[in-house]
């Protein structure tokens, strides 16, 4: 009958009376298991380049300076906060804070950047020992890796020396307008 | 003396009409639940948008004054109002003809901008505001001849005090009634703000007003509705009339804070009707204020 | 009721030598390779035995053998299995016959390859472009291979529209690509005669994002899922789910069951959200803002629930290919009946406050009519098919995941209007309660949630996968391939073929109610246009572009 539904429609709000948040006025807490922005510790970090190799929005690049020393810089701007970075690091370096107020004017608020000293093989004069954990077992990272940090960009094929044409076409890299370019 | 009287009206209706609009968003954000924009947010607004730059989107000269216009028309009107059961000084000048003229011109202005804006949209709007317009008028005509036909006079404060002065009777009664039903659609509100306010079909009339225009469009509407509210409380609610002017004022607006709430009420919790259904409903609401009309000839 | 193999001796029979390869997969795929010159005669075979057209998909096999491919896909509802009909036509001269005369429901697959792939299809009764923008250069087919995925031709300047002309005595009313009752840009033009409809054009695809060819080119297999769930703001686990599962079955890899349980879990609650989500998107658009304000707050409970799971609001990133990612805990499961038992009853609520209420029969009911018939003629799916009295559900059809052990009821209405679609909708709000409890409550522990593939996928494997999203069926077609990518994937989402219908579920009706028959079908425009490449930054050379238009955050 339309009269009862008005009135059971105006008594609806009855129970749960205002729902308004206050937020941003107050801090709103998130659940357990959020995955907000990751964040990784440096201490435990060895530079294998996993979360690298698996990052879907291809915004967490490698640089190897010289042999001793690996820079790895996460680009939070495409950050999808998937989390398959936490999920595969072999040291549990990275987790995925509760932070999601993330919007801001600077870049550097979302970047982190790791400096990594690495120990080299006495042997053969690499880095990272591959028998430990299976991860590793599929990186294709062989070699030196040097994505583009200045331009924030991703470098697909690693070779084993370093290609400077192969780098200088990143930096300058523009889209084709037609085909056949 | 009287003179007084014609601006405070003027001046109460100007100052109070946003805050009874926000007394019924507030009241309608409470149904859903939600906090709602603070009662003061229609002066916010209005000030907002008078404060913008006046874009004249259809270049002709109509465009412009038919906001103007608009306000005019309702502020006439306002200053004729009995409020406080004390006619004012220009009461005596006009007579219901008068009233229903000045407030067809209202809805007229609104038809002059729509179709001036040279827009499908505002042209569809227009041609609901026209329907409703024809079909709703005749029952605020019906409501003052009513009270005409009881004194046999034509004047504003005669026919508004008459009507339920003597009590009440069948046809006051019906009138009442008819007169609730019809409220929503003289204020063009849920479920029948068709022509005016369709954001999800069509953008409506107003669609190229935008800064001062669109300002004083709102504010038309917003006195629109306090003018209806106060006809209802003046006409059909007379009892509580005490003699004192400024208590009967300040009554008088608490009557219609109610009417105001009720308005909101009815309007969150419908559906907005299609213009063919709506004017069904209409010719049904002109049927049965002829009926009264018919029943407050023969006395009852 | 026939079987796959009835099907298949009888179509061997009839088309004898013309038929080059049949093969079967898991017992409910059927794959017939067929020449091009009979394509049409066997799908009206097909339709004559009761098939439904699912979707067509094209693809690109010039480095393989020089041809260009395109599969039919039939349904079987009431027996459970499905008939993909290859063909193929060489690359320098791909005519073909059109199916559309036949079978209504194929006319946007065509009109698709016609402007992605350069296939022309002979008899189509409107081969005009569908995907493409209308200054997209001619020749440039970007799903073939030699297209590269961040191709950005010159714009050209002047290009309008091509809609049809209007009939004779009505005027146009465009709708869009920006208007206040869409959620998307897509453009209407609507022909009225004062304010009756009488016909309608549609052009749309202005968020094609190029998903498909960069899944197929920049992607590897296991981060398609979470693309996939960037489709849609809504039905984003469908998606990963369906093409998981397309993989899955294309790899022969068996999942745990206690991974299909937790998609189940995933994918009701999807299925909740998004029918709140409608519910309230209905009232707004009927004017009708407490009903909008109050199935939203409901909804709200379902969201902190998924942020509980899943770690985020709406795209999950919890289904990959071998099961999902995250396990549900004791205290997860107390909560999920938690929250279940708080919906319900304000389901029961809100239910009761709007199903007596005169003034929304009125917008809703006789509105958006279309007959039983001509709905099986456009192949509309979903609850607009089921209240239009046609019985398809794919969860009960053609099981997946854990829906062979739940039971559970399909509400099916026959008043063909927009009302049967709220109710049904309604109706199916409870029944995803009633599985999501089943599935707590039989959740087997037999294995871990995500099971490891060590061997590479093997290329050139075809496979289909459909799963019931809320808003009908969703196809996903995959055929994999090397470098450890899919060689092609093709998403069909519900509203694909729905949309296909709104001019007929349009006519005669007002205005008025355009936005609400609109709404009915529960439009997703983000998953209707995913196929074309846009790329968003400069100087990277892989970027992905991401689903930026959501409502509700679409309404939504």
């Amino acid at each position: 009958m339309w009269l009862t539904s008005k009135i059971k429609q105006i008594a609806m709000a009855l129970r749960p009376g205002v729902v308004t948040l206050r937020y941003p006025f107050e801090p709103h807490p998130v659940p357990e298991n959020f995955r907000g922005a990751p964040h990784w510790d440096h201490h435990k970090c060895v530079g294998c380049g996993a979360c690298a190799n698996h990052c879907s929005s291809r915004c967490i690049l490698v640089r190897d300076l010289c042999q001793e020393i690996r820079v790895m810089l996460y680009d939070g701007s495409r950050c999808t906060y998937c989390g398959r970075c936490a999920e595969v690091c072999p040291e549990d370096a990275i987790t995925m804070t509760d932070r999601f107020e993330l919007a801001t004017g600077q870049k550097e608020d979302i970047t982190e950047t790791l400096e990594l000293f690495m120990l080299t093989c006495q042997r053969c004069g690499r880095c990272f020992d591959m028998e430990n954990t299976n991860m590793l077992d599929r990186l294709d990272l062989r070699g030196y890796r040097y994505d583009s940090l200045e331009t924030r960009s991703f470098i697909r094929k690693t070779t084993d020396q370093f290609d400077k044409e192969i780098f200088d076409k990143t930096v300058k890299y523009e889209r084709p307008d037609k085909l056949g370019d | 003396m009287e003179i007084v009287y014609v601006f405070i009206n003027i001046v109460v209706f100007l100052a109070l009409a946003p805050l009874f609009d926000g007394i019924i968003r507030k009241l309608t954000a409470r149904v859903q639940s939600r906090q709602g924009p603070p009662v003061i947010q229609p002066y916010f607004d209005l000030l907002k948008l008078l404060g913008k730059e006046n874009i004249n989107s259809a270049d002709n000269r109509a465009f412009k004054l038919a906001p103007v216009m608009a306000l005019a028309s309702i502020i006439s009107v306002i200053s004729f109002v009995p409020l406080g059961y004390k006619a004012t000084c220009l009461t005596g000048y006009a007579d219901i003809i008068t009233v229903i003229y000045l407030l067809t011109l209202g809805g007229v202005s609104i038809l002059l901008g729509a179709l001036s804006s040279k827009n499908t949209y505002a042209m569809i709007g227009a041609s609901r505001e026209m329907v409703t317009m024809v079909m709703v008028e005749p029952v605020l005509a019906m409501t003052f001849i009513l009270g005409a036909v009881k004194v046999r006079s034509l004047g504003i404060d005669a026919t508004m005090f008459s009507i339920a002065g003597n009590g009440y009777g069948w046809s006051v009664g019906l009138m009442l009634i008819v007169y609730l039903l019809a409220l929503q659609a003289f204020v063009a509100k849920q479920p029948f703000d068709i022509a005016e306010a369709e954001i999800e079909i069509l953008e409506g009339p107003f669609i190229e007003y935008s800064g001062p225009g669109y300002g004083l469009f709102k504010y038309y509407m917003m006195l629109k509705q306090m003018f209806y509210a106060s006809l209802f409380v003046i006409v059909f609610m007379p009892f509580l009339s005490s003699g004192f002017y400024l208590v009967d004022l300040v009554i008088q607006l608490a009557e219609i804070a109610v009417v105001f709430a009720f308005i909101a009420l009815v309007g969150s919790t419908n559906p907005r009707l299609r213009i063919d259904q709506a004017v069904k409903y209409y010719s049904v609401l002109i049927v049965l204020a002829i009926c009264a009309v018919g029943l407050s000839a023969y006395g009852i | 009721m026939s079987t796959i193999e009835n099907v298949k001796t009888g179509l061997t029979e009839k088309f004898g030598g013309d038929i080059t390869n049949v093969d079967t997969q898991i017992g409910s795929r059927l794959y017939i390779d067929i020449k091009k010159e009979r394509i049409r005669e066997i799908t009206e075979d097909l339709v004559s035995q009761g098939a439904r057209y699912l979707v067509g998909v094209g693809y690109d096999s010039i480095d393989r053998d020089n041809t260009l491919g395109m599969v039919h896909n039939f349904a079987f509802d009431r027996d459970g299995f499905m008939v993909c009909v290859k063909t193929s036509v060489p690359a320098d001269n791909p005519v073909m016959d059109s199916i559309t005369p036949d079978i209504w429901g194929a006319g946007w697959s065509e009109r698709e390859y016609m402007d992605l792939l350069g296939m022309k299809f002979e008899g189509h009764p409107k081969p005009k472009r569908l995907v493409l923008a209308d200054d997209w250069p001619e020749g440039i087919y970007p799903l073939r291979k030699e297209v590269p995925h961040d191709l950005v031709p010159p714009a050209a300047e002047d290009v309008a529209y091509q809609i049809d002309e209007c009939p004779e005595g009505t005027t146009v009313v465009p709708v869009g690509p920006f208007h206040t009752c869409l959620h998307e840009p897509e453009h209407f033009a609507v022909y009225v005669d004062g304010e009756t409809i009488k016909g309608c054009d549609y052009r749309g695809f202005m968020t094609h994002r190029g998903i498909e060819k960069l899944c197929t080119t920049q992607v590897s297999y296991n981060e398609v899922p979470f693309i996939a769930e960037r489709i849609c703001g809504i039905c984003g686990t469908v998606h990963a789910t369906c093409y998981s599962q397309a993989v899955e079955i294309a790899a022969d890899l068996k999942i745990s069951r206690r991974a299909e349980y937790i998609r189940t879990i995933m994918l009701e609650i999807e299925r909740l959200h998004s029918h709140l989500l409608w519910l309230g998107v209905a009232g707004h658009l009927i004017g009708f803002d407490t009903v909008f304000m109050h199935s939203w707050r409901v909804r709200e409970n379902i969201m902190w629930l998924s942020e509980r799971i899943t770690g985020n609001r709406k795209t999950y990133g919890m289904v990959v290919i071998g099961g999902v990612r995250r396990d549900i805990t004791p205290d997860i499961e107390a909560d999920i009946l938690k929250v279940m038992d708080i919906v319900e009853k304000e389901m029961v609520t809100i239910h009761g406050s709007i199903a007596g209420d005169t003034a929304i029969h009125k917008r809703t009911k006789g509105v958006g009519y279309i007959s039983k018939e001509d709905t099986i003629k456009w192949n509309l799916v979903g609850p607009v098919a089921r209240a239009r009295g046609v019985d398809i559900d794919s969860r009960r059809d053609f099981p997946y995941a854990a829906y062979d052990d739940m039971k559970f009821d399909v509400p099916v209405l026959d008043s063909c209007d927009v009302w049967a679609t709220v109710v049904v909708r309604i109706l199916e709000i409870f029944e995803a309660i009633k599985i999501i409890r089943q599935a707590l409550k039989g959740m087997p522990d037999d294995g871990p949630i995500l099971t490891e593939m060590d061997e590479i996928i093997k290329p050139m494997i075809h496979s289909i996968s459909v799963v019931e999203a809320p808003r009908g069926e969703s196809v996903h077609y995959v055929i994999t391939g090397e470098e450890n990518r899919a060689d092609r994937w093709r998403v069909r989402a519900p509203t694909y073929p729905n949309l296909q219908g709104v001019p007929q579920m349009l006519l005669n009706d007002q205005f008025a109610d355009f936005p609400i028959i609109l709404g009915s079908i529960d439009p997703c425009f983000s998953c209707t246009d995913r196929v074309q490449v846009i790329n968003m930054k400069s100087g990277a050379m892989t970027v992905m572009n991401r689903n930026e238009l959501e409502q509700m955050s679409r309404k939504s």
